[in-house]
């Protein structure tokens, strides 16, 4: 215990990087002005309701916005990748890097009045690892061996191999820290309510489906988040959280003052927020989740040609295209790995893309040299053609129209035909399993980049059932990053893996995805969490009065 | 023992509902059969995780032979058991009981505001000057083809956005209710009025018209009392239609203007591919047009004396 604190201390102070421009992002330039007061109640318009409010159940990214206001994790994620205390004060992690002793705060009850102690924090962890209770979350959880309650307030976890991305699994919503009793209730939690009882600054008061979710303030809050503003209890006394799934509703209802925030903003509305009196607009980092990104299954012709990869990749201008769907609200990306993530490769950039000459010379190297009536390339007969399946629930924002202008500029730069395939999320489950997607278009849930890279082409990546036909040597290298108990080291893997991946064109990444916020200006203490990628919760939020 | 045949009438009508309720409730088991892909996944919905194959295959006999399947689910559907959301973690009625009144509502508002607006139209147009009816023809051409989609953005630009005399979305006050109502009636009601007005001007040209004019009596009398019920057949003929349009557009206005209802279950239950719930859904609207156009019939029977005499 005592020789392994000086080690953690000093991991502790190495994760503190130099801050990244995600740092940067404030609420603007009106926030000096006054001092915090407390008080009031906002109207916030966000684009979805959530399936599930259980944070270890949810795999809906935008759900967090929501649950983030009344579940809190154990270790706090701030800017720049710093872990700070939260629910636990402190943590040590052993020289071998298996054993995590954490320590909580003794003064913490959940909403329902129960007290956290480790006794608690051990019932969630093994209720989220019993595959039985069906947790989304239960993937981050895959290499806790052993949960001990050592103390009354000391826990002790044991993992069966380094995993240098649990940290960043302990700060993550998904292991966001119930109720013992509420998880015991045998109720799934889904419809949220009083019943999901968490420790977050505000309570979950009631919810209407279709419409919206209130919130009252937790006045007994005392355990803010380590990169929280203020401490003790939030600003706001209620907070209501409506369901606007038009784009243009919601900046109509900003606009003509019936809601006082809105998240997700079109990039054609942003006019009417922007530098505009009365209001205000921030963009969020891009950095916990991963790019918008083409994942190729390398394993099925022609695209286990690598040089039909690399033309695929080059052909088209993603950065024009970028431009004219987004309006210069989102930035191209250079890897999978968000550009504000303290593991992204910036030696990728300016690396690859935008070389038709190039990819058409790379095509004619493989053989497709023919070409078939409607102009596509064909070798023996067979025309050079790859399908992006894209899963119906997941096409957002225009991404399936980015999709289709990088087909049209492959069509007539090459002669190439990428083709666009809306799917079921059922087709999508049946191809995962047996490995016979072709192209999968996504981006992936805030967590660890090492995990990111394994989730997604990694040995447990989307490739997973044809792992053993895939390329071993970026699975190597990913697994090293994920087991690496140095920072330096992890570094070199992931950045290594990152190359190799987009070099051998195993990925194609289009654009950084970012959150908008756009707000009355009185609304002040408007923020993004690093962790989630995504808006923060309201606790920091007062009301000025104008 | 003789059955009166109005009884008789109404006794067969009732028995082929029964048999199309069946019918729709056999296409929706075939339907889900047909899928490509395992049932278990289908029904899943997009939260696969571990165990809920297994329970899912328990819960639904998916081992079982697919006519004892069948008769399982026709069995169920009757007693109004329409299994679990996997996506919602909740018995699906619970989620469809709970949705269908704000939708009702909508639905209700639209429908009477539509007969009415109809209603004055055709009144006020029929039979008189070209211009009035031309630009009557005109604003009703607009209204029924103009998606409801547009119309609830432009009224909530106008009255919500600018004028702000109403809120924008929610179902907690009837101001709540104004907006997406009039989107909902407006489509339907240029439809009905167009049919209203040309039967309207059938009827105007009837010998019995000219009966009750040589009695004396006021135009506008005329038009209410004798002509518009003489119309009102077709119209009523069209209402079982209108229903089903009127339940298609709640999903979109519901969406458009962020109110809770069955429309938004369903859209968020397709999107989430939460079959289960879908389902439920697709045989509510089944038993609602079936329930709907059973009633129209029946009230046909009792209205026009001309089918009780076959």
């Amino acid at each position: 215990m005592t020789a392994a604190a000086p080690l953690a201390l000093r991991r502790r102070s190495a994760l503190a990087w130099p801050l990244l421009a995600a740092a940067a992002v404030c609420a603007g330039p009106a926030l000096a002005a006054a001092q915090p007061q407390p008080g009031g109640s906002i109207t916030f318009g966000v684009t979805t309701e959530p399936v599930c409010f259980n944070p270890q159940r949810s795999t809906q990214q935008n759900s967090f916005i929501v649950i983030r206001n009344f579940v809190d994790s154990l270790i706090a994620k701030g800017a720049g990748g710093r872990f700070l205390p939260w629910l636990a004060t402190s943590w040590t992690i052993s020289p071998d890097g298996k054993v995590y002793d954490l320590k909580l705060r003794p003064d913490v009850t959940f909403h329902d009045g129960e007290k956290l102690d480790a006794a608690a924090v051990k019932f969630n962890l093994d209720f989220v690892k019993d595959l039985k209770n069906a947790n989304a979350a239960s993937e981050l959880v895959r290499s806790l061996a052993q949960v001990d309650a050592v103390g009354p307030h000391e826990v002790r976890l044991t993992l069966s191999q380094p995993d240098s991305t649990f940290l960043e699994s302990l700060s993550s919503i998904r292991l966001g820290i119930l109720s013992p009793k509420a998880l015991q209730s045998g109720d799934q939690l889904c419809s949220g309510g009083p019943a999901l009882a968490g420790t977050g600054p505000f309570l979950f008061e009631s919810y209407t489906r279709g419409q919206s979710v209130a919130l009252v303030r937790n006045k007994d809050y005392a355990w803010a988040p380590g990169y929280a503003a203020h401490t003790g209890p939030a600003y706001l006394d209620r907070a209501t959280i409506r369901f606007l799934p038009e784009y243009s509703v919601r900046a109509g209802a900003l606009s003509s003052g019936q809601v006082d925030v809105i998240e997700g903003v079109q990039p054609t509305d942003a006019a009417l927020f922007k530098d505009q009196p009365g209001f205000q607009f921030i963009t969020g980092p891009s950095g916990a989740q991963t790019a918008f990104t083409l994942n190729i299954n390398y394993t099925i012709p022609p695209a286990t040609d690598v040089r039909v990869r690399q033309a695929l990749r080059d052909g088209a201008d993603i950065g024009a295209l970028v431009k004219s769907v987004y309006l210069g609200t989102v930035r191209p990306a250079w890897s999978n790995i968000g550009p504000e993530n303290p593991f992204y490769d910036k030696t990728l950039e300016g690396t690859w893309g935008n070389d038709p000459a190039k990819a058409n010379k790379l095509l004619d190297e493989a053989g497709w040299t023919g070409r078939d009536a409607e102009g596509f390339r064909t070798k023996d007969g067979q025309r050079l053609t790859i399908e992006v399946g894209y899963p119906q629930p997941y096409v957002r924002d225009n991404r399936d129209v980015l999709i289709q202008g990088v087909q049209a500029q492959l069509r007539k730069k090459l002669g190439f035909d990428l083709k666009l395939r809306i799917t079921t999320g059922g087709e999508w489950a049946q191809q995962l399993a047996k490995g016979t997607w072709t192209i999968y278009p996504n981006t992936y849930l805030p967590a660890d980049a090492a995990r990111e890279l394994d989730a997604n082409i990694g040995r447990n990546g989307f490739i997973s059932a044809v792992a053993d036909k895939a390329d071993q040597p970026l699975f190597d290298l990913i697994e090293k990053a994920q087991r690496a108990t140095d920072i330096e080291a992890k570094r070199e893997f992931t950045a290594a893996a990152q190359k190799r991946a987009v070099e051998q064109a195993f990925i194609v990444p289009l654009f950084a995805a970012n959150y908008q916020l756009a707000a009355k200006d009185t609304i002040r203490g408007l923020s993004f969490e690093t962790q989630l990628d995504s808006p923060s919760n309201l606790y920091d939020v007062w009301v000025a009065q104008p | 023992m003789i059955i009166h045949p109005v009884a008789r009438r109404i006794l067969a009508r009732l028995a082929t509902s029964l048999v199309v309720v069946w019918g729709s409730i056999t296409a929706a088991f075939l339907a889900l059969h047909a899928l490509p892909g395992r049932i278990e996944d289908i029904l899943a919905g997009d939260l696969i995780y571990p165990g809920l194959r297994e329970a899912i295959i328990a819960e639904w006999g998916l081992d079982r032979s697919l006519f004892a399947q069948y008769v399982d689910f026709v069995g169920r559907i009757a007693a109004g058991d329409f299994g679990l959301s996997y996506v919602l973690r909740q018995p699906v009625a619970q989620i469809v009981g709970s949705q269908i009144w704000p939708t009702v509502h909508l639905a209700s508002a639209a429908g009477v505001l539509a007969l009415i607006l109809a209603g004055v139209a055709a009144t006020l147009t029929a039979g008189r000057g070209r211009l009035a009816r031309g630009l009557a023809a005109a604003v009703e051409l607009t209204c029924a083809s103009a998606p409801v989609f547009w119309i609830g953005i432009l009224l909530l630009m106008l009255f919500s956005f600018t004028l702000r005399w109403f809120p924008v979305s929610g179902a907690q006050s009837w101001q709540a209710l104004v907006l997406p109502a009039v989107a909902l009636a407006l489509p339907t009601a240029g439809l009905l009025a167009q049919v209203l007005r040309e039967a309207m001007e059938r009827a105007l040209e009837q010998p019995f018209v000219v009966t009750v004019r040589a009695r004396g009596l006021g135009e506008g009398l005329i038009r209410l009392r004798h002509v518009l019920r003489h119309a009102a057949l077709p119209a009523v003929t069209l209402g079982g239609w209108l229903i089903g349009g009127l339940l298609g557009g709640a999903v979109i206005t519901e969406k458009v203007f962020g109110r809770p209802g069955l429309g938004t279950v369903t859209l968020n239950a397709v999107l989430s591919h939460d079959v289960p719930v879908v389902l439920a859904v697709v045989l509510l609207a089944a038993f609602i047009h079936v329930a709907a156009s059973t009633l129209l019939d029946i009230v046909y029977v009792v209205i026009d004396p001309r089918l009780r005499q076959q």
